[in-house]
């Protein structure tokens, strides 16, 4: 899966036809395989960009206004970081003038120790749902799995689950890297993050950062792609994918098999409202 | 100053084994793959010999991720303050497998320590801490410890360093009176007293370690051009994929930055003093808003001028101490190294 | 440290509505020990903390030749500050942590003609010195007080304001942004004041200012048209702050750390700091 060649291109293009002001893609770190995103204003950079299996990071990401100023911006996307990119436009967060999409029909990318990346197995549409200009061949919607963790997650106790968690929540460091590279956490000024708060504060004791990172989940209920990026970017390792894939669970057996961000104007799970949503799984 | 033991794999474990069953002992523990240090009661918890990719530095231990300030009441006579009952620490503690970097770390906080107001607490947890250090038989990828200000070779910021000798022989040696005292009372059987032979073999095995740097910087012409450079527009490209989180920041041995939050649940709260970045937009926000850095290069400037230029004008030694923490710990790989470099190209 | 941190319990004696946003507090720690060996200098500032809600830092506004207790003026801008001004009554209880920072610089100033210039809430800290020099009116030679605010209401310390134009060897010079029908004093912004009506004398005068960024700025453009050298302009700087310590790293300003080394700086002093505020 090696796009680096059309990608060059399509911004060089870009660039020349002044159709953007910004293009976001990946570039090669110097001292091992891994890639890094890599945000030009200037096309003399555009040799450097490439595509790979190692093109991890969702760059949706760099859509929030902290990064590229609301201006025009081209923009390379996989399967999972163009769901995201829907949602953000549904939310009005991005105008879909300002930003020209290239999809990526995604074979999946790897993990740190070089095998498929988890949330690649078990993907749900490796095609990217928006673009301008699309690259690679589509493979189509394929079904939804529930990995073996999850599954067990579920079956536990409601304690024993807790203890789980807490057991996790305990190397939390409460850096919010999980947030800050969450293309769907945009807001100004997050809940956690308010001085006044009087349960997440800024203190890292375990009930604050318990706190934190639930209402976290809870805001990315029926919202989360699966991108992982909250899990890559944390520094402990914490295996957060937990939180968001039980939610997503949840819902996708609750409401009408929902997955975020898979149609144009789909507003989420719990946007919509109807008399026979069920209720039984609320604790 | 240089008691010198040497020994074998099995003795050191019995040295460490001994030291655990003897003392308050904290060590790197492994979770998720990422090492944290930790209080231990058993040698198999803990990895004294951790790779280098570790998630949190030593400075938790001296300068706590969250530490209460105080504890407050309300009722109808008035707002009664009162300490909380969080001892700073009791005893004496001994910390195993600790990076000289991490050590150094230490050395360099010491200075903002004990700056006009004293940090009482802070110099309480260093003098009762005995530092092991465990010398890195080969750099990392993001290591570049050997090119700053200090000495890495004669670091006297730990008190006993261990050295996997490249005979096969493992050397403890004590670098301060405080490691020295230590040795005396605690050293293991088994170990017998080196020679200069074993000086001789921890130098070697030092120039092998110092061969194993991918990372190489004049310091001192980087520290000299980054002083002119406060309006450099290189700040700009190399923060520009920077996502704002406190990631570097509270895995540096060196950030010291903090913040003060309350908590209050009806009459009874308790006041906090946790972990702050100046990578996070709101650092500096003030009441109605004004920002002094409200944009990211703003805050990289602070950071990259921080650690190498400021910290040194006014204390004398360089404050990043080139562990390589924050750029393996980045979700964007973003390196200081790389940063200071760029901007003083 | 942590200990450096507990603030010390202050009884609100008095509120003092000054305008719309700002209120003044008048202050005194309940142990009476405390009180008395609580001694500050003109400029310093104060950790003010609404226990539950947060610290903020503010600069005492009244002088320590006035005994027995103390004031911050504070304005209604962000969180803290709101909750402060909405929950806090007479009788009520604080924390204070402080004095910290260094002074304006009393010694220097000695047997100099004094202009300040102030402008908006900025006047609080300008308040400790002016209060602190009458009370020491022998030691100073001319005494001009320039005063602006945006209208007629916004203007602080009103009574106070009165007090001293009464007093003869003070001038006060007041202004508002825009006419007012009541209004029988200057209008026109402070720099624009400064140049047309005050037309200051520069021989051994120092000028100590402070106000709004906007206002500072502009009135050091004035005041070097004027003619004052750098050395002769004192200011006092605002930064968020955190433990006005030295050690939660926030006020920096290149090396130089505001809570230590300032909050007042000559113009001299701070031409020479990066361009960060």
């Amino acid at each position: 899966m090696d796009h680096s060649k059309q990608i060059q291109e399509i911004a060089s293009r870009l660039f020349a036809e002044n159709k953007i002001d910004y293009f976001v893609g990946y570039r090669q770190n110097s001292f091992d395989d891994t890639q890094v995103p890599f945000l030009i204003t200037d096309p003399a950079e555009i040799p450097k960009l490439v595509f790979t299996e190692r093109s991890v990071f969702n760059l949706s990401n760099y859509l929030k206004p902290d990064h590229t100023k609301r201006k025009r911006v081209g923009l390379v996307v996989k399967g999972c970081d163009s769901r995201a990119l829907n949602l953000m436009l549904t939310e009005s967060q991005v105008k879909r003038e300002n930003v020209y999409i290239i999809g990526i029909c995604c074979e999946g990318v790897l993990n740190e120790k070089g095998e498929k990346a988890q949330n690649c197995v078990e993907c749900v549409m490796p095609d990217p749902v928006v673009y301008d200009e699309i690259l690679g061949t589509a493979s189509g919607k394929r079904e939804y799995i529930v990995n073996a963790d999850i599954k067990e997650l579920a079956q536990k106790a409601l304690t024993e689950r807790a203890d789980y968690f807490e057991n996790i929540f305990e190397n939390c460091i409460r850096c919010n890297a999980c947030r800050h590279s969450c293309p769907l956490c945009y807001c100004a000024k997050c809940c956690i993050d308010q001085e006044t708060s009087t349960l997440y504060h800024g203190a890292n004791t375990s009930s604050a950062g318990m706190h934190a990172l639930m209402t976290w989940s809870l805001h990315l209920a029926g919202r989360c792609v699966d991108c992982r990026n909250c899990e890559k970017a944390c520094p402990s390792h914490l295996p957060l994918h937990l939180l968001h894939k039980q939610n997503e669970m949840v819902i996708y057996e609750n409401f009408q098999q929902h997955l975020a961000g898979m149609e144009k104007d789909d507003r989420g799970a719990f946007y919509k409202y109807s008399l026979s949503d069920p209720d039984d799984f609320i604790l | 100053m240089n008691l010198i033991f040497e020994t074998d794999k099995a003795g050191l474990q019995k040295f460490y084994e001994e030291i655990i069953a003897k003392f308050e002992t904290y060590a790197p523990v492994e979770k998720f793959e990422k090492f944290d240090y930790k209080r231990v009661s058993k040698l198999e918890e803990c990895n004294p010999d951790s790779p280098i990719p570790s998630t949190m530095s030593v400075k938790p231990l001296f300068f706590p991720k969250t530490a209460k300030v105080m504890k407050f009441q309300e009722d109808s006579s008035g707002t009664t303050v009162s300490e909380t009952d969080e001892d700073p620490l009791a005893g004496k503690r001994v910390i195993l497998g600790v990076k000289h970097c991490d050590a150094r770390g230490l050395q360099v906080l010491d200075e903002v320590y004990k700056w006009d107001y004293i940090d009482t607490d802070y110099k309480k947890r260093r003098e009762n801490t005995i530092i092991l250090s465990t010398r890195c038989d080969k750099a990392g990828t993001q290591c570049f410890c050997t090119s700053l200000d200090y000495d890495v070779e004669n670091s006297d910021a730990h008190d006993v360093r261990i050295v996997n000798g490249l005979d096969g022989k493992i050397y403890i040696q004590s670098v301060t009176e405080k490691g020295e005292n230590f040795l005396k009372e605690n050293s293991s059987q088994q170990s017998v007293v080196g020679s200069q032979q074993s000086v001789e073999e921890i130098k070697k095995h030092y120039k092998s370690f110092e061969s194993s740097f991918r990372l190489k910087m004049n310091y001192k012409e980087v520290n000299e051009k980054l002083q002119k450079l406060f309006d450099s527009p290189e700040f700009d490209p190399v923060s520009s994929n920077c996502i704002s989180c406190n990631t570097c920041a509270f895995i540096c041995p060196t950030c010291h930055c903090f913040k003060i939050s309350d908590e209050k649940i009806k009459d009874t709260g308790v006041r906090y003093k946790s972990y702050d970045s100046c990578n996070n937009g709101y650092f500096t926000l003030m009441a109605g808003g004004h920002n002094p850095r409200p944009a990211k290069y703003r805050r990289w400037r602070q950071r990259a001028m921080h650690k190498f230029v400021y910290y040194k004008e006014r204390f004398g030694v360089n404050l990043c101490v080139g562990c390589g923490h924050c750029a393996i710990s980045c979700p964007v790989n973003i390196s200081i190294f790389d940063v200071v470099n760029q901007v003083a190209k | 440290m942590e200990q450096l941190l507990v603030p010390a319990i202050c009884k609100i004696e008095k509120i003092i509505d000054e305008t719309p946003d700002v209120r003044t507090y008048r202050l005194k720690i309940n142990d009476p020990a405390k009180m008395e060996s609580f001694s500050w200098m003109p400029g310093q500032f104060v950790e003010f903390s609404l226990l539950g809600h947060g610290e903020c830092t503010f600069c005492i506004s009244s002088s320590a030749t006035r005994k027995g207790y103390f004031d911050c003026s504070i304005k209604r801008a962000g969180i803290v500050t709101a909750d402060i001004h909405s929950q806090l009554e007479e009788g009520m209880d604080v924390g204070i942590r402080g004095p910290y920072g260094n002074w304006f610089p009393i010694e220097d100033i000695k047997g100099k003609n004094l202009l300040f210039v102030g402008g908006g809430i900025g006047l609080a800290p300008l308040r400790s010195l002016i209060q602190y020099c009458i009370d020491n009116r022998n030691d100073y030679k001319d005494f001009t007080i320039l005063y602006g605010a945006r209208t007629s209401a916004d203007m602080c310390y009103k009574e106070e304001i009165e007090e001293w134009k009464k007093n003869p060897t003070v001038k006060v010079i007041l202004t508002i942004d825009k006419p007012e029908e009541t209004w029988k004093e200057n209008v026109g912004v402070v720099p624009k004041v400064l140049e047309e009506v005050v037309k200051p004398a520069i021989e051994n005068t120092k000028v100590i200012t402070c106000g709004p960024p906007i206002m500072i700025k502009y009135t050091l453009v004035s005041l070097d048209k004027l003619g004052f050298a750098p050395k002769d302009v004192i200011t006092t700087l605002e930064m968020k702050m955190q433990c006005g310590l030295g050690k939660c790293g926030r006020c920096n300003i290149g090396s130089t750390y505001v809570c230590k080394d300032g909050p007042v700086f000559t113009y001299e002093q701070l031409k020479v700091l990066p361009d960060e505020f």
